[in-house]
């Protein structure tokens, strides 16, 4: 009668149970989310925070890359404290651990008289899965002398350079993980980083945190920023897997490492929005700026949000200017497709900066393939474009979402020690 | 390290949970990590899958329940309970689920009001179990014995400990409070060096006199108001909205720490210093100094950790000296003496108690490191980020380990 196991019993007695978990019925009930039938990664569900949504944790990619966006989310950059690789191992597990235990929801455990509760509380005793997901990705600083992983390191993982118009606070930027949760609830959200901090105390700390929202479709269509502009609507459709496998998934060789496969490139910019300034600014300006009417979302040279902006018959930037958000995001040629990443918008509102002013923004996330060929050229020719004067980008940094967690006995980031 | 805030939380009750996982983790290589919950699948609604047992049960002043194996019978399957307890009694009860060879308690529900009903889960695994009532004004009562089967593959146990009693407590107590009465003379020694410092002027000396002092009586482990009045008194913090130096009213260290750091002449600084000596004198002289209570003994090696990350971490209790890693340091020491007058006891309730000794260790062995040479210490705003990292990373890995302590050793009823 021992009521006892070990901490490794433990978790491969949970492994085994996971094992048995009906995966094909949290798939479906992702893949019949509307949103995520609509194929567009950049579009918060209508039903969010009704429905029981569940993604399936096991996968060959991470379900937090792919799936819609949900109301709430929190970005966790953290440092490995752990002292050495086989830490980092141990880390690496249990993260997974949380992770599919709070992904799939389930009854939080009795410890008797023996400890303090085992869980927060915060769900109450039967844990939602929310729709909840959680996304691990590494930062460059982690391929350092400390865990012997340099000859693993993904090609294109470096720090996130300052950009011409940026205002970099490095307090806020990088880290040696990356961690988003993302749910339909703010609670799921919250209750997920209690829960994954607690077990992981001694293996890594917070270095910088941003909690963002996605807003409901106003009143359809892809979410709005705190601009008013609908933000993500041009992103490539997720539904489409030939896109994904060339837009979004990472793939060894080429130099890149072998364990790299179904892996992406994750961008983080935390972009402070200057709204008191943005709302002085005329509704015109505002268009020409962005490149779109507010209230629609469709470009100016058409009437519907997802219309082609069919920048072939306006050559001369005559309605949408050559240096419009939108034309210098995605020109829409074919010599530019391949620059298309997978973007992941977020709001924020976190109080107010020295002056009383608000501090408002953005939390832009985007998946690339390749991060230098995506996010980094398409960057660069957003330098000195006309918005660059009512935003400050001041931290973030480039990651790599690991490969996902194939099966039970899996773990996110096994393959960088194979 | 004086603030106190009230009395540390009653035990929390025990809701209805549906048990899933038991919490026990062993040594992790590198890096202590808490061990993290077992997942119960909602779709069979307890873990492993396997059926919630239901036993509703009705308690008064002669049984403690019906036989609650399956059918009303003496057996039962293993696996998930969940207990409701009617209280017929006309005063509270308190129930506990006792295996009866071991002696050990996998549920405690507390507190149930006459008429009110109790909840309570646990996965059982095999084994011959009762209740046990103790019902607020009348002798315990056993209620009938239930052979329980194994529990199904790949649930998770609920752990059980044999309870910790007052009486398990009062040699500890004594033991550790005997050891604080052999720590106030060398208290009283240091205070009085510091004062005789301030009063022939010799402000360098009464600095470093300053510091040992105030380590020796971090040491004590006052946290959670343990020394009531003269806590304050000795080592109070400014008022809200003053600071150590412009506070009229404070008196103790900080007060003196922050005269002396802040470049006060010694006529200022004697008086606070003599001050001192007689609070000192006074918490020596005070019989409930060395007297703790067997209540707080387990709370105590948990609650230093706690106030040690929140006012010396943080660096809120510096008032110049710039010392709160020397504090961390004596404070990690009195918890690690409140650790071990209670191993005795740990040794066989947690398994974890190698893994807390060996945290407690290695975060006394980091702070160290920040003791200079030349007798000084590193100030917490020169480490850098990465230090303070690996420094928070270390404590709480240690009060994490040490949370269960308090709840190991809160003084429980036991039937033997």
């Amino acid at each position: 009668m021992t009521g006892t196991t070990s901490r490794r019993g433990f978790l491969g007695a949970l492994a085994g149970a996971a094992a048995a978990a009906p995966a094909g019925v949290a798939a479906a009930m992702a893949h019949a989310d509307a949103a995520h039938a609509a194929g567009s990664a950049g579009s918060a569900s209508d039903t969010a925070g009704k429905s029981a949504a569940k993604y399936d944790f096991h996968g060959a990619h991470q379900a937090g890359v792919l799936a819609p966006v949900r109301r709430s989310t929190a970005l966790l950059a953290l440092d490995v404290t752990a002292a050495d690789r086989a830490g980092l191992q141990e880390l690496f597990r249990t993260i997974t651990e949380r992770a599919r235990f709070l992904t799939t929801g389930g009854r939080t455990p009795e410890v008797g008289i023996t400890t303090v509760p085992a869980d927060s509380g915060i769900l109450g005793p039967n844990v939602v899965a929310g729709g909840l997901t959680v996304t691990l990705a590494v930062g460059a600083s982690l391929f350092d002398e400390r865990f012997g992983l340099a000859s693993v390191k993904p090609a294109k993982l470096r720090a996130m350079e300052d950009f011409p118009n940026d205002a970099l606070d490095r307090g806020v930027c990088d880290g040696d993980l990356l961690l988003q949760l993302e749910a339909d609830d703010v609670d799921v959200v919250t209750h997920g980083v209690r829960e994954i901090l607690r077990a992981t105390r001694g293996g890594m700390q917070l270095r910088w945190r941003r909690d963002g929202f996605a807003s409901p479709p106003r009143p359809s269509g892809t979410p709005r920023n705190l601009m008013g502009f609908k933000d993500g609507t041009s992103n490539p459709a997720t539904s489409d897997e030939k896109l994904m496998d060339e837009l979004v998934w990472t793939h060894s060789g080429s130099g890149e490492p072998e364990w790299v496969e179904g892996g992406s490139y994750l961008a983080v910019r935390v972009i402070r929005m200057l709204v008191e300034f943005w709302d002085r600014v005329g509704l015109d300006e505002q268009q020409q700026i962005f490149g779109r009417f507010r209230d629609s979302g469709a470009p100016l040279t058409g009437t519907k949000e997802f219309d082609d902006p069919h920048y072939e018959l306006d050559p001369t930037g005559a309605v949408i200017q050559f240096d419009a958000h939108i034309r210098l995001a995605n020109p829409r040629t074919s010599a530019t497709a391949k620059q298309r990443m997978l973007r992941r918008a977020f709001n924020y509102d976190a109080g107010i900066d020295a002056n009383g002013n608000l501090d408002q923004g953005l939390v832009f996330t985007a998946f690339n393939q390749d991060i230098e060929r995506q996010f980094v050229t398409v960057q660069k020719r957003l330098a000195d474009e006309p918005l660059a004067d009512y935003i400050s980008p001041f931290g973030g940094g480039y990651f790599f979402a690991l490969p996902g967690v194939k099966n039970a006995s899996d773990w996110l980031g096994k393959g960088l020690f194979a | 390290m004086s603030q106190s805030s009230g009395p540390r939380a009653a035990k929390p009750w025990l809701w209805g949970l549906v048990a899933a996982a038991v919490i026990v983790a062993g040594a992790v290589v590198g890096v202590a990590l808490r061990p993290a919950a077992r997942e119960a699948r909602s779709a069979g609604g307890t873990g492993g899958g396997a059926a919630l047992h239901l036993n509703a049960l009705h308690l008064n002043i002669s049984s403690c329940g019906e036989r609650w194996g399956d059918g009303g019978s003496a057996t039962a399957k293993g696996g998930a309970h969940r207990f409701t307890f009617v209280n017929g009694n006309t005063g509270d009860v308190e129930v506990q689920l006792q295996e009866v060879a071991s002696k050990k308690v996998y549920l405690e529900v507390d507190g149930v009001g006459p008429g009110a009903t109790g909840t309570g889960s646990v996965v059982l695994g095999a084994g011959t179990y009762r209740l046990v009532c103790y019902p607020a004004d009348a002798d315990p009562v056993a209620g009938p014995e239930v052979e329980v089967g194994a529990a199904p593959a790949g649930a998770q146990l609920t752990p059980g400990i044999v309870p910790v009693t007052t009486n398990d407590l009062i040699p500890v107590a004594k033991a550790y409070g005997t050891w604080v009465e052999g720590r106030l003379p060398g208290l009283q020694a240091e205070v009085r060096r510091l004062d005789a410092d301030a009063q022939v002027g010799d402000l360098v000396a009464a600095k470093r006199d300053w510091l040992t002092a105030h380590l020796d009586y971090e040491g004590l482990g006052a946290a959670y108001g343990a020394f009531g009045d003269h806590d304050a008194a000795i080592n109070g913090t400014p008022a809200p909205g003053r600071t150590s130096l412009d506070d009229p009213q404070l008196t103790g260290f900080h007060k003196i720490e922050a005269l002396l750091w802040s470049g006060a002449p010694a006529g200022r600084v004697a008086p606070l210093t003599a001050r001192l000596v007689s609070d000192v004198d006074a918490l020596a002289a005070d019989p409930r100094t060395d007297r703790i209570d067997p209540a707080d003994i387990g709370v105590r090696a948990h609650e230093i950790v706690e106030n040690a990350i929140q006012f010396e971490l943080t660096g809120e209790t510096d008032a110049g000296s710039h010392t709160n890693l020397a504090t961390i340091g004596a404070n990690l020491d009195g918890s690690q003496e409140a650790l071990s007058a209670l191993t005795g006891l740990l040794a066989s309730r947690y398994p974890q108690l190698a893994d807390t000794e060996a945290a407690l260790a290695a975060s006394q062995k980091l702070v160290e490191g920040y003791h200079r040479a030349d007798g000084s210490w590193t100030p917490l705003g020169a480490l850098s980020r990465a230090q303070r990292q690996q420094l928070d990373a270390s404590l709480d890995t240690a009060v994490e380990l040490l949370a269960p302590v308090a709840e190991i050793t809160e003084p429980r009823k036991a039937l033997s």
